[in-house]
């Protein structure tokens, strides 16, 4: 009974369900569950990256109003992605919950390194830029990026444990 | 953790779809604890007993002496 209580539809969910390429991959799925992250990433795309210089010469609500956006779509994600994994058995469920585990981990440590390396001035060093450094990848958009791969490596490994 | 999953399955001439089927687990569950790769929880350890009709300790066996 604990394992069906949050299926998201008659069957258990799997993580096949949006592997984008695999069998079991369908879009409705992969929409319901990381639907938020794409509202999440759309907006931290335009406001993080594309049009970084104009947003910070908008007044501060606005700029409190996108980060608080951000901030409610991944938590809207991250609610979506919890059902999901409830919905799985109980094998499934580990494995998800390890990649899930290793991915904000790994990406965690990526970041707080690559931060480190960037304020010791490296990049500078290696990529003659002497001033402001364009290698900045502690933003939410890279975060996600990261932490999406590092998702899907821990799954290749994991799920090849119990295969 | 040993056990006769794949035997008593055997016995009853049941494919791992058709036991995954009636344990509301995936088929590749099924042949994680078959191939003992990986123990299953007390809940479905108890259900899978209950199916066969047997003991939990008639099903699985710790590795330890």
């Amino acid at each position: 009974m604990l394992y069906t209580a949050c299926i998201m539809n008659s069957k258990l969910n799997t993580p096949d369900d949006i592997a984008f390429g695999q069998k079991g991959y369908s879009w409705r799925k992969d929409f319901k569950v990381n639907g938020w992250l794409f509202v999440a990433a759309v907006i931290s795309g335009l406001c993080d990256i594309m049009f970084r210089h104009v947003v910070k010469q908008w007044p501060m609500g606005w700029q409190t109003a996108i980060v608080v956006a951000e901030f409610l779509a991944i938590w809207l994600w991250t609610r979506d992605v919890r059902a999901w994994v409830h919905g799985m058995d109980e094998l499934h469920r580990r494995i998800s919950v390890s990649s899930i585990l290793f991915a904000v981990c790994a990406t965690f440590f990526v970041m707080m390194f690559w931060h480190g390396l960037d304020r010791a001035g490296l990049f500078n060093v290696i990529f003659r830029q002497p001033g402001k450094v364009g290698w900045d990848v502690c933003t939410p958009t890279h975060g996600f990026l990261l932490m999406i791969l590092f998702y899907i490596g821990g799954q290749a490994f994991f799920n090849r444990r119990y295969k | 953790m040993k056990n006769k999953l794949r035997e008593l399955r055997g016995v009853k001439e049941w494919s791992q779809s058709d036991l995954a089927d009636k344990l509301d687990v995936s088929r590749q569950t099924i042949n994680a604890i078959e191939t003992e790769k990986y123990d299953p929880s007390l809940p479905l350890a108890f259900k899978i007993a209950r199916l066969f009709k047997l003991k939990i300790e008639d099903v699985f066996e710790s590795g330890r002496d």
